[in-house]
């Protein structure tokens, strides 16, 4: 690819959601199907940009576009490495499917204009987020996305969702207020923050200042990144919300936060210093507490979103852990694990909100019996969660096998029981309700919505479901296809770890 | 890698072999909706082919030893290598599964759901051959997953209470297997492998994280093979599948299990393949095979004490495969412990594998083909049915004999090789325990012999019972093929083990380094010679007395307490697994309730402290921009002068109006009389209201500077209103005395003492402070009662809130205690208490705004209570409403507190209010600037 197309591809997949944003408003005056329509076109065309910018970044090119000099040193700046195209394109095709599930779900909702305006503004700033280029622009992204996140959440506008959204806000901008102090003393220290894979931190600064630079750096990001016992707003943002929204929210503004943090690491401090330093084993002990801790809290609760909220904290804990052991294959299957999750989570949320919608099933305690009316969305939950346990051939078997490579690489094999823990209670924890929904005898008092009967959803909604589900097959069975989450993890960690 | 000298030929037919049977699980559900006779001829074709398929493995191993083919998939590639034991697990499974689909054709018919079943069955089938032809770990360790989550569908699909039940139990065993597997998997990568299935360097790793990996494996394999004390699913499981199913379960894919076990003593677990290996070397082998040895002999024993108190003959078998299995492993375990001269148990354990296979799978099927026509399992209500289903009889006559090890049948051979190695295990060390576990084989062998005189005598020998008539017939023609078909093996492997022996175990004994003319040896001397069937003869001679012994005694009746099995174990420990999560989760929950609690209490608590302390943060802001104590004296002083004044104007304009009206009343007066007494008036009323003006500034001047200008500024107004009064008094004097300055007389001295009159008459000083005084009186009382009225709702607020917190929390226990059973009821109920809590919340915030309202009410009732002048009240009421609302409406309050300068003083204030928050707001980011700034300015020279 030419380097004007680059050039032009790459804002494009920044910004022209923003004019998917704009438009949201007028098209739905027109019409409902010239909104879905006309966002949906917008939605393609950015995830076929982070798409196409694959290949040139698999050739090893790292892209870079300035957009605004904020000071002499500073400059807004987009860069597309292969962490950040991998990024990038998880979050738009993650988004695609959940505007389309929109369409669905949210028909005959109210205030459909805000929902599907926010819904792109944060598209928008996601994609900022994934190929920000030096610190600074990250934050102007992260804190747009993080902020303008809060209309989503508390769309339902129930006292429970005001109350998550109050919760997701205050948690929010703390951590955001973490970040941007962790940014301004790092350009205190360091005066450059263009992230490179060596990092631009070194090791004859002051080891005070660079440690409470790192330790800034993971309180902040950590609340989004949900370590515990920084997570407090995932399990009451995730009922409250859409259910697609839930599905992004939970598929990769969570993960926003580890990547920040894989950022931050990585290239910020870099691997050499970090080992110098020597923090990171305590990252990787916190991040092993909330992967069974979070797992256990799962175990019982039985509103499903909450469930799988908690299930989110608990598998984002695996991304940091695969971070913090500051190993090659570790952080592989650590990045590799975002997208993978990405399209799990996302599966089993669309799921779950086909149920909540079309059977009124909240709780795992009424699904019993659910997949003789709707089979298809079982089948599509059944095989996420597999996933998510990591059976082979599915794409969670991928990161955990990378995963438990790394926890050898780095000579911590006490780490595996947290791995194969952590995924026995995930099995714990989503088995059942599959189990439930095959097997047990479908309650007789049940009644259902008359509209819907509890039968099987229309194709909006079916679709992007069923694609997510697929995604996590193929991501397992194909995953070593050039272009694919392995091998583009492979080329970030191999710069990180040179 | 361990193929040492041997070159490994790439052939696509292993990878075909895996990928064909799943293929044709594609089309089973569009052909079984079209015609089921169709998808019954696909799918027998299908296994048909891979049976085939597997047979032409034969020729290629025997050319090239090895033959491998990869699949690009997963993590790289698939990788499929097959050498002869590898061949041997194909072959037989690939016939079992030919002969098992053959003999579900009729079966099934009785059976709901057989496109899922032949669909199971095919994907089954891919697996275990994944399994068994796999190259890699990876690819073992995915088709051993597959195979166990898949074949859940075997167990459960009749999808009757029991099924579910042991469903449930066969899906947590597997799943733990899993677990287990893969981490030792992994571990295997931390001892130096990397990935294949062969030696692992002898040089890394701890001994503890050999031993860990190890003991992983072993289970990983041992939940799937039945290895005590991980065999609980098994008895359980097996029974209530379909009966082909059964015969696949307990035929071939617990083989699985062996087989992964098998490659981990002696593949993975052993020294590097070479020509000659030093003695030593293979201590650790020998070590692993000694534990796999002995959990064989414990499994084998257990299993078949087991087995013989059951009535179901289902179980029954299913006890067998567990007891049979500890064979399989024992003979494994010898073969790890001998070493390089383990050919006997290799060939014994593995020979075992197939013909288990073989009988097991007949066994199965031919019970089958009972509880198909008579639909009864238990064997002590059957009876006399060789008459009715002969071949049926001849066939599980073949099996029995097969299983219990009677010459010319195949257990025959395969037993005594392993009782072979067992006896040269023994040889070499002369180990007590090795002679123990010799004996205890051959009370196993007697007790197996037992157990299928029980099965054949009672089901087909004995009385036939009456409800079984003529209309029992044989089973069908397709399930007598099927027995017939798997009959065979059992007989030509008993007559001709050397097919065997010579054709797989040799060459493939020898690919990995081990002494084959072992095999040569045995068949010389041992096979079928006086020893061996003697020990066969001891073996029924101990059977038929436990036989007799036992039916006199009642002892196969006996059944042993629930805490007994290790099961019961197992179920209390994951269901309290789970109730700890449980516990874990409402103990997290409880904290983060007693937190919110806490911080609810405490703001309740403090409310009123709060906004005390916010009300003064506000005056100190106020102070500091509107100006320090010193000027606000000067302030005040300014306003009443401004006050005062006026009314000094106000003063002598009554007066002089007052005179208008007077004049307009006498018609008389002329213009210039008009004039000089408007003069004259003003003059005097001039006079007075200065002096009045001047002593009241005076006293206001005192005041001020003792200091007491919050009194002053409350009582101020009042009395200045009071004062108001005194007009009128100035004017009537102001009149009386110009008529007598008009007349000429000297007026001078009147008008003091009169202007002295009204002063000592209004004492401005005391009305002051007395005004002031009544008002602070009347305020306290306010003050107290409001203090009270909050108090009393803060409590009732904090009681309601506790209260409605508590009855949150029993719900919530109560939840968890009712649990799944009451579902129903429960969340009606949960609904109900949500309700009647929105109810309470309702209900609170109604006596809230009660209690507001109440507190309104008592103002005026304040009003009454106070001591002070009667118009100090509704400032007092006015100055309570402020201090309750805050210091928002201080302007309107300042507004009305000085009438005569609203808008100016109001609107600066507003200004000063709003310059005031900007100012903050812009130094704080002025700091940031300059911080940031600074940052720049310090990096810039570097």
């Amino acid at each position: 690819m030419n380097a004007s197309l680059t050039s032009a591809i790459i804002p494009m997949a920044v910004f022209l959601p923003l004019a998917g944003a704009l438009i949201a408003v007028p098209l739905g005056r027109i019409s409902e199907n010239a909104r879905t329509i006309g966002l949906a076109i917008i939605c393609g065309v950015t995830a076929l940009c982070s798409l196409l910018v694959l290949p040139g970044v698999l050739d090893g090119t790292v892209y870079e576009i300035y957009l605004i000099r904020l000071t002499p040193q500073i400059w807004v700046h987009l860069s597309v490495d292969s962490l950040g195209a991998l990024f990038g394109a998880t979050v738009a095709v993650l988004w695609l499917l959940a505007l389309i599930y929109s369409a669905g779900y949210m028909a005959g909702g109210h205030r459909l204009g805000r929902y599907y305006s926010f819904f792109m503004l944060c598209l928008s700033w996601t994609m900022g987020v994934a190929y920000a280029g030096n610190l600074l622009t990250f934050l102007i992204f992260y804190e747009l996305f993080s902020i303008l996140t809060y209309p989503l959440v508390v769309h339902e506008e129930t006292p429970a969702a005001l109350a998550a959204g109050t919760k997701y806000i205050m948690y929010i901008l703390i951590g955001g207020s973490l970040v941007l102090v962790a940014i301004v003393f790092t350009f205190f220290v360091a005066g450059d923050q263009t992230l490179t894979p060596g990092g631009f931190l070194s090791a004859d600064m002051d080891p005070t200042h660079l440690l409470l630079i790192f330790w800034l750096f993971i309180v902040g990001f950590g609340v989004k990144a949900a370590i515990m016992p920084l997570h407090g707003w995932v399990p009451d943002a995730h009922p409250a919300a859409p259910a697609p929204f839930s599905a992004v929210l939970s598929g990769v503004m969570v993960a926003a936060g580890s990547f920040g943090i894989m950022r931050v690491v990585f290239q910020g401090f870099g691997v050499d210093l970090l080992r110098d330093m020597g923090v990171m084993p305590y990252l990787a002990g916190v991040a092993a507490f909330t992967v069974i801790f979070a797992a256990i809290l799962a175990v019982n609760q039985d509103n499903i979103k909450r469930r799988l909220a908690y299930s989110t904290i608990s598998q984002m804990g695996y991304v940091t852990l695969g971070i913090g052991l500051l190993g090659n294959q570790a952080a592989m299957g650590a990045l590799v694990h975002i997208t993978n999750h990405a399209f799990m989570k996302g599966t089993l949320f669309l799921c779950a909100g086909l149920l909540i919608k079309r059977a009124g099933m909240h709780n795992v305690s009424e699904m019993r019996g659910a997949a003789r009316r709707m089979p298809v969305t079982m089948a599509a939950f059944s095989l996420a969660a597999l996933g998510m346990i990591g059976t082979p051939p599915l794409s969670g078997f991928i990161s955990k096998w990378y995963l438990g490579l790394g926890i050898l690489e780095v000579n911590e094999p006490l780490y595996l029981i947290v791995l194969l823990g952590g995924a026995l209670l995930a099995a714990i924890y989503l088995l059942p309700i599959v189990y439930a929904a095959y097997f047990k005898e479908p309650p007789a008092l049940k009644s259902f919505d008359e509209s819907t009967d509890g039968r099987e959803a229309p194709a909006t909604m079916l679709v992007p479901t069923i694609v997510a589900s697929a995604m996590t097959l193929f991501l397992g069975i194909a995953c070593a296809m050039p272009g694919l989450p392995v091998s583009l993890a492979r080329m970030a960690t191999e710069t990180f770890f040179r | 890698m361990e193929e040492g000298a041997h070159h490994i030929a790439q052939h696509p037919l292993p990878a075909l072999l895996v990928l064909w049977p799943l293929l044709c699980a594609l089309f089973v559900r569009p052909l079984g909706r079209w015609r089921e006779d169709v998808r019954n001829a696909f799918v027998a074709v299908a296994t048909g082919v891979t049976l085939l398929g597997a047979t032409a493995l034969i020729p290629l191993v025997g050319a090239e030893h090895r033959i491998a083919s990869s699949i690009p998939a997963l993590i790289g590639r698939l990788n499929f290598t097959v050498d002869s034991y590898g061949m041997l697990f194909a072959v037989f499974a690939a016939f079992m599964w030919f002969a098992a689909t053959l003999h579900s054709l009729d079966y099934m018919e009785h059976e709901h759901a057989r496109d899922r079943y032949h669909i199971t069955s095919l994907v089954v089938l891919s697996a275990m051959l994944g399994v068994v032809l796999a190259g890699d770990l990876i690819t073992l360790y995915l088709f051993f997953e597959i195979l166990g989550l898949v074949a859940f569908l075997f167990v459960i699909h009749t999808e009757t209470d029991k099924a579910k039940q042991a469903a449930i139990k066969y899906f947590w065993m597997t799943v733990l297997g899993g677990f287990a597997l893969i981490g030792g998997i992994f571990l295997t990568y931390a001892l130096g492998g990397d990935g294949t299935i062969g030696p692992l360097p002898m040089d890394q790793g701890t001994e503890v994280l050999r031993w860990v990996t190890f003991v992983l494996l072993l289970f990983g394999f041992g939940v799937k093979a039945g290895m005590l004390p991980v065999h609980v699913w098994l008895p359980d499981a097996h029974p209530v599948a379909p009966a082909p199913g059964s015969a696949l379960l307990s035929g071939v894919m617990i083989k699985a299990g062996a087989y992964g076990i098998f490659r981990t003593v002696s593949a993975l677990f052993r020294p590097e393949v070479a020509e000659h290996v030093e003695e030593i070397l293979w201590q650790q082998t020998a070590n692993f095979g000694l534990v796999v040895l002995w959990i064989g002999i414990a499994t084998m024993f257990i299993g078949v004490t087991l087995a013989l108190g059951q009535h179901n003959s289902k179980r029954m078998l299913a006890y067998h495969s567990v007891s049979q299995m500890g064979f399989i492993l024992c003979g494994i375990g010898a073969a790890g412990y001998l070493g390089d001269h383990g050919a006997m148990g290799v060939a014994g354990g593995l020979l075992h594998v197939v013909n288990h296979a073989l009988f097991k799978g007949l066994l199965f099927l031919g019970v089958g083909a009972v509880v198909f026509r008579t639909g009864e399992l238990d064997m002590y209500k059957l009876g006399g049915l060789w008459r009715r289903m002969p071949l049926t009889f001849v066939f599980m006559l073949i099996a029995a004999a097969g299983i219990t090890g009677v010459p010319l049948f195949n257990g025959f051979v395969s037993k005594s090789l392993i009782h072979h190695a067992l006896e040269e295990a023994h040889e070499v060390h002369h180990l007590l325990s090795l002679d123990i576990a010799e004996k205890i084989f051959t009370v196993t062998t007697g007790g197996t012999a037992c157990s299928f005189i029980k099965l054949i005598g009672f089901t087909f020998l004995g009385k036939p019972k009456r409800e079984y008539g003529p209309e029992i017939t044989d089973a069908p023609k397709r399930m007598l093929a099927a027995m017939g078909l798997v009959a065979i093996p059992i007989v030509v492997l008993g007559i001709r083990p050397h097919i065997v022996l010579k054709g797989v175990f040799a060459p493939a004994l020898h690919t990995w380094g081990l002494h084959s003319d072992l095999l040569d040896y045995y068949l010389k001397k041992y096979f079928l010679s006086p020893g061996d069937i003697m020990a066969v003869v001891v073996a029924f001679a101990i059977g038929a007395t436990i036989f007799v012994v036992g039916m006199k005694y009642g002892l196969f009746h006996l059944h042993p307490p629930k805490w007994f099995g290790v099961d019961y174990w197992y179920r209390r420990f994951a269901l309290g697994f789970v109730s700890t999560c449980g516990t874990i989760t409402s103990l997290y929950e409880g904290y983060l309730a007693s937190v919110s609690r806490a911080v609810r209490w405490i703001t309740l608590q403090h409310k009123s402290g709060w906004s005390r302390t916010e009300r003064r943060w506000r005056r100190f802001i106020l102070t500091i921009t509107t100006g320090a104590p010193g000027p606000r004296n000067q302030h005040f002083l300014q306003r009443a002068y401004i006050t005062l004044e006026r009314e000094r104007q106000t003063t002598v304009r009554n007066a002089i109006t007052m005179l208008d009206e007077w004049m307009r009343s006498q018609p008389d007066f002329d213009a210039a009389r008009r004039a000089a007494a408007v003069e004259a008036v003003r003059d005097i009323a001039h006079y007075m209201a200065t002096r009045l003006f001047s002593q009241r500034m005076g006293v206001l001047k005192d005041l001020v500077a003792t200091d007491e200008i919050d009194v002053l500024r409350d009582g101020f107004d009042e009395a200045v209103e009071q004062v108001k009064a005194f007009r009128t008094t100035v004017a009537h004097t102001a009149l009386e005395l110009a008529e007598r300055r008009l007349a000429g007389e000297n007026v001078l001295r009147e008008i003091s003492a009169r202007v002295n009159n009204i002063l000592s008459e209004e004492r401005f000083d005391v009305r002051l402070r007395g005004s002031a005084l009544g008002l602070r009186a009347a305020l306290t009382t306010m003050q107290r009662m409001s203090a009270q009225a909050e108090y009393r709702l803060d409590s009732r607020m904090r009681d309601a809130s506790v209260g409605m917190h508590d009855a949150l929390h029993g719900t919530e226990a109560r939840i968890h205690r009712v649990g799944a059973q009451a579902e129903y009821r429960l969340e009606s109920r949960i609904r109900q208490t949500a309700f009647s809590l929105h109810e309470a919340e309702e209900r609170l915030e109604r006596r809230l705004r009660d209690a507001t309202a109440s507190l309104r009410t008592t103002v005026p009732k304040v009003q009454h209570l106070g001591t002070g002048t009667r118009e100090a009240l509704p400032h007092a009421a006015l100055f309570a409403e402020m201090q309750v609302w805050g210091l928002g409406r201080l302007e309107q309050a300042a507004s009305w507190l000085y009438p005569d300068a609203p808008k100016v003083v109001a609107t600066r204030q507003r200004i000063q209010r709003y310059a005031r928050d900007m100012s903050f707001n812009l130094a704080i980011i002025v700091v940031v600037m300059l911080f940031f700034l600074l940052s720049i300015a310090v990096r810039i020279p570097s």
